[in-house]
């Protein structure tokens, strides 16, 4: 994790009309290509050639950097494989576009070597995926594959499929480009603003703004935010950056072993993905309510699955509705949630190591050691040690280990009360279980009282800020950009933990829209 | 603008089982069959103590773990006593970056990296440039695959049998003899990717240097493909073993929560060999599963990576996993050995590298690194041997097999692990 460990903090409070000065002043490391995560390339056709598109079913995988595939999409390069995926790809795309109901094509061709004709499907076309117009030779390239397929294929039509199977495989889509040193031209920072607030390419509207020179200002690039937010794509990327952060992908294969609990399958990681995510998306969108509300609502929106595994009754016979978890259930906010439960424990068994690893990593941007080589890392067997806590105890004593278990384990086993898939347990092997601990000197009793102690720490506010931030520039923020890490932080914690206002703090931002002052 | 046919008529020659550069082989040391190279990866290491046989040289048993090898133990080679020598920072990785880049991973356990290409693009570069497919990348259980061509950049693996299917049997490929039609599409597709690479090479005047060697390893894969498109509208080689196999099923789902891993083997296994007897490739890079991988094996109370930790005592169950593995991958080699070419087989015409990311999983030990070399590739290498080291670089190892595949090799390894030696005794 980038710089918070060490992070001054702001005095955090409700309150909001906190002013956390004006913007410091970066200097930001050399920009990189950002390769177009799966997810991204996934809606990008989708918004540029209807709903109804089918995109590839497979791509290069996405790389991660501490766990965030935005943030590998910046460093890793395309495999051999890849290429040919993108291939493969292009050509369903363009086929598709040409079978569809809308004519792709802006003119009537007079001929196969209608020039004027290719020119225009070129330049419309070109725009909209290479998310900037097209330069003069790009565009004579483009034109001059058009008009040589064509009069091949006695096709004009196959001439313009084929340029778009190639555009659709250019660096200029499957990237995204930051190349200038210190300043992005307007179209850069298009894509930029709605990548991080769609996860998809920038609409009519927003190149609009750009060629017009209207995102030079933080009030042109305000007004485009508002409209950004006021749009259905905010909620899918706020979604994706969620999926992101969380690593809720790996829902889609999580495996459980079916002796030991029997009611894991993928539907319910399904369902417990969208609970998570639809939550989120009331906090954050509908209701641009406190964060720190994600960690202790008793509020859940469910299914029937979902009701039975935390044991209260379904609040709809079809699909999800909104339900109040009882007072004296144990369960609260994300630590209660069946896909962080489910997603960091073991295919048989739950694991205080791995919730720790999450609590302590991805909440509070703490950093954790790998256990050393060479050290035995087995736990004794349940018959010599009835509960976990027991039988971790081993990690405890060695000082070795201790070190780092300390750390994790004493967190990790606060949620020992859900078992592996996140159903509720008093006992383990007929031994209660004691969910109590200390969380850098804030002592707890139960999960419940984990989750608000997680809420209340000093980190997890300014954590939240450092890895939304590095998702917006696509970097892990560098000693030059630090203040400017420190001043969203600031804010967002003054101002009471509104992830909106924190989006648009860092969407209108000098940092944000320079790629950084040199 | 369209291009068509241009390498019609040279693609003719026959290759040859040496493994010179492709298009300079014209010479044929046996009988005109190409040399092939097959590195194939289990995950979590083994259980030492079950692993090492008993006696040296020509003269030894199989152990516990190796026994699957029982039908092809005169063209297997077992080495033991290599040890990883750099530092062991990131478990794992460390491990087969070790012994397959011959060089330190950097970084921690979430982003490690690595600072060399593995030994299978090393081969590719010179051995895997005339055919359709520079290399393949096949997964059993994961589409990571532990194949790179430097820092960043990775080859992930075809886990799914009917997508490889597809890739490699499809409509592209043309069956020996049959005389089937060029697809006219193909020189449209070609024509397209000469306007990508001329947007790549504008792009890259236009980046810094890390996105300048990003872009070219993506140019790279571009030419690749272009090649590839050019010799589809010619005959492959008309090998006599190689016909159109079957089609695997569409899915391979999981069964109780456990996935279909002897099915899913033999699916991609046949499909590798048939792609090997075809020569749409000379290399191929299996990844059973992947290092830390916790995959649910047969019969196994829990994944395979928490076993390795928490299981008691002798590790009954992960030595049974180990066996699972190498069960697997004996199949491959003895599929490799029913496939006759001239006067012996396609193994004998190949070099195959078995190993893993650790020795013992639970200490995470890269003393006793666990390796199988199978086929003596064109008798470059003895087999039926056990050779048995005491804490021996495993850099002597690849630089053994570089040269086994031909490569004019003088040293190989980083830094103060750099070796100029290979393992005498294993080479011929």
């Amino acid at each position: 994790m980038s710089t918070l460990i060490t992070l001054l903090l702001a005095c955090s409070g409700p309150d909001e009309g906190y002013d956390a000065g004006p913007e410091p002043a970066v200097t930001a490391p050399e920009p990189a290509l950002r390769r177009l995560t799966i997810r991204q390339y996934q809606n990008t056709v989708r918004d540029l050639f209807g709903e109804d598109i089918v995109p590839p079913s497979s791509l290069e995988p996405d790389a991660t950097l501490e766990g965030l595939p935005s943030l590998g999409a910046a460093i890793s390069s395309t495999s051999p494989l890849g290429v040919e995926r993108y291939e493969v790809g292009a050509i369903q795309l363009a086929d598709q576009r040409f079978a569809g109901a809308v004519d792709p094509l802006p003119c009537q061709p007079s001929g196969v070597s209608d020039t004027a004709c290719a020119t225009a499907y070129i330049e419309a076309e070109g725009r909209r995926i290479f998310r900037r117009p097209l330069s003069e030779e790009e565009i004579g390239q483009y034109v001059g594959l058009l008009t040589s397929v064509a009069s091949d294929a006695a096709d004009f039509r196959a001439g313009a499929r084929f340029a778009l199977v190639a555009m659709l495989q250019s660096p200029a889509f499957v990237y995204r480009s930051e190349h200038a040193a210190g300043t992005l031209d307007p179209f850069e920072l298009a894509s930029r603003m709605s990548y991080f607030l769609w996860n998809g390419p920038p609409d009519e509207a927003l190149l609009a703004a750009a060629e017009a020179g209207e995102l030079a200002t933080a009030e042109g690039r305000s007004a485009q935010v508002d409209r950004m937010m006021d749009d259905p794509r905010f909620r899918r990327g706020v979604r994706d950056y969620f999926i992101e952060l969380f690593q809720l992908g790996g829902l889609a294969s999580l495996g459980k072993d079916p002796m030991v609990f029997p009611n894991a399958s993928p539907e319910l990681w399904a369902s417990a993905k969208e609970q998570t995510l639809y939550g989120i998306e009331d906090l954050v969108v509908d209701r641009d309510a406190d964060y720190r509300e994600l960690m202790t609502s008793r509020d859940v929106w469910i299914d029937r699955r979902l009701a039975a595994l935390y044991g209260i009754p379904a609040p709809t016979l079809d699909g999800f509705a909104w339900a109040t978890l009882p007072e004296d259930s144990g369960r609260r906010g994300l630590l209660g949630h069946a896909s962080v439960l489910g997603l960091h424990a073991h295919a048989v068994s739950s694991s205080a190591t791995r919730r720790g690893k999450f609590m302590r990593g991805t909440l509070l941007c703490q950093i954790v050691p790998p256990p050393p080589a060479d050290v035995d890392t087995s736990i004794p067997e349940p018959d010599d040690a009835p509960t976990l806590r027991d039988r971790l105890q081993v990690h405890q004593e060695d000082p070795t280990c201790a070190g780092c278990h300390i750390i994790l384990d004493s967190v990790g086993l606060g949620l020992e009360n859900f078992d592996g898939v996140g159903r509720w347990r008093d006992r383990e092997n007929d031994f209660p279980i004691d969910p109590s601990g200390v969380l850098d000197g804030q002592e707890f009793a139960d999960a419940v009282e984990l989750g608000a102690a997680i809420a209340s720490h000093d980190n997890f506010g300014p954590c939240f800020a450092d890895r939304l931030a590095s998702y917006a520039i696509g970097h892990l923020p560098t000693d030059g950009e630090e203040e400017w890490i420190h001043w969203l932080a600031d804010d967002f914690v003054g101002n009471g933990f509104h992830v909106k206002r924190l989006m648009r703090q860092i969407a209108v931002s000098d940092a944000f829209a320079k790629g950084g002052a040199r | 603008m369209i291009r068509r046919n241009f390498l019609r008529g040279m693609l003719g020659g026959s290759a040859v089982c040496v493994a010179l550069p492709w298009l300079e082989s014209t010479a044929s040391a046996t009988g005109g069959f190409p040399q092939r190279f097959v590195t194939w990866m289990w995950a979590n290491g083994n259980r030492p103590e079950r692993w090492t046989p008993m006696g040296e040289g020509s003269e030894w048993l199989l152990s516990d773990e190796l026994m699957p090898l029982m039908p092809v133990k005169d063209k297997v080679s077992i080495v033991t006593g290599l040890s990883v020598l750099y530092p062991n920072n990131v478990p794992h990785w460390s491990g087969i970056g070790g012994m397959l880049t011959g060089a330190e991973v950097g970084g921690d356990d979430e982003d490690w990296v690595v600072h060399a290409p593995t030994l299978d693009q090393l081969v590719a570069a010179e051995v895997g440039n005339g055919t359709i497919y520079r290399s393949l990348q096949v997964g059993i259980d994961t589409e990571e695959c532990f194949s790179w061509n430097g820092p960043n950049a990775q080859n992930p693996a075809e886990k799914d049998p009917f997508a490889l299917y597809e890739r490699l049997f499809g409509p592209t490929f043309v069956e020996p003899g049959s005389g089937g039609l060029v697809d006219p599409s193909l020189g449209y597709r070609r024509s397209a990717l000469d306007a990508v690479m001329a947007d790549i090479t504008r792009l890259q005047n236009r980046v810094g240097a890390a996105d300048r060697e990003r872009l070219e390893q993506h140019l790279t894969g571009v030419r690749e493909l272009e090649l590839r498109l050019a010799r589809l509208q010619d005959d492959p080689p008309d090998y006599e073993a190689c016909v159109r196999p079957d089609s695997p099923f569409p899915e391979y789902p999981d069964i109780d929560g456990r996935p279909q891993l002897i099915a899913r083997n033999a699916a991609q296994n046949e499909l590798v060999a048939m792609a090997l007897a075809c020569d749409l490739t000379r290399v191929v890079t299996v990844q059973f599963a992947k290092p830390v991988g916790n995959t649910l094996y047969p019969d196994a109370s829990d994944g395979h990576h928490n076993q390795t930790h928490n299981e008691p005592g002798g590790q009954p169950e992960v030595h049974a996993i180990t066996t699972f593995c190498i069960e697997r991958f004996s199949e491959l080699v003895q599929r490799l050995d029913a496939i006759p070419e001239g006067d012996g087989t396609l193994l004998d015409h190949s070099i195959c590298l078995a190993t893993t990311d650790v020795s013992e999983g639970r200490t995470h030990s890269l003393d006793e690194m666990p390796v199988i070399v199978a086929g003596s590739g064109c008798g470059n290498l003895v087999m039926g041997q056990h050779l048995r080291y005491n804490r021996l670089n495993s850099n002597h190892l690849g630089l053994t097999l570089l040269r086994g595949m031909g490569l004019v090799q003088g040293s190989w390894g980083e830094d103060a692990y750099e070796v100029t030696d290979g393992l005498s005794e294993l080479e011929a």
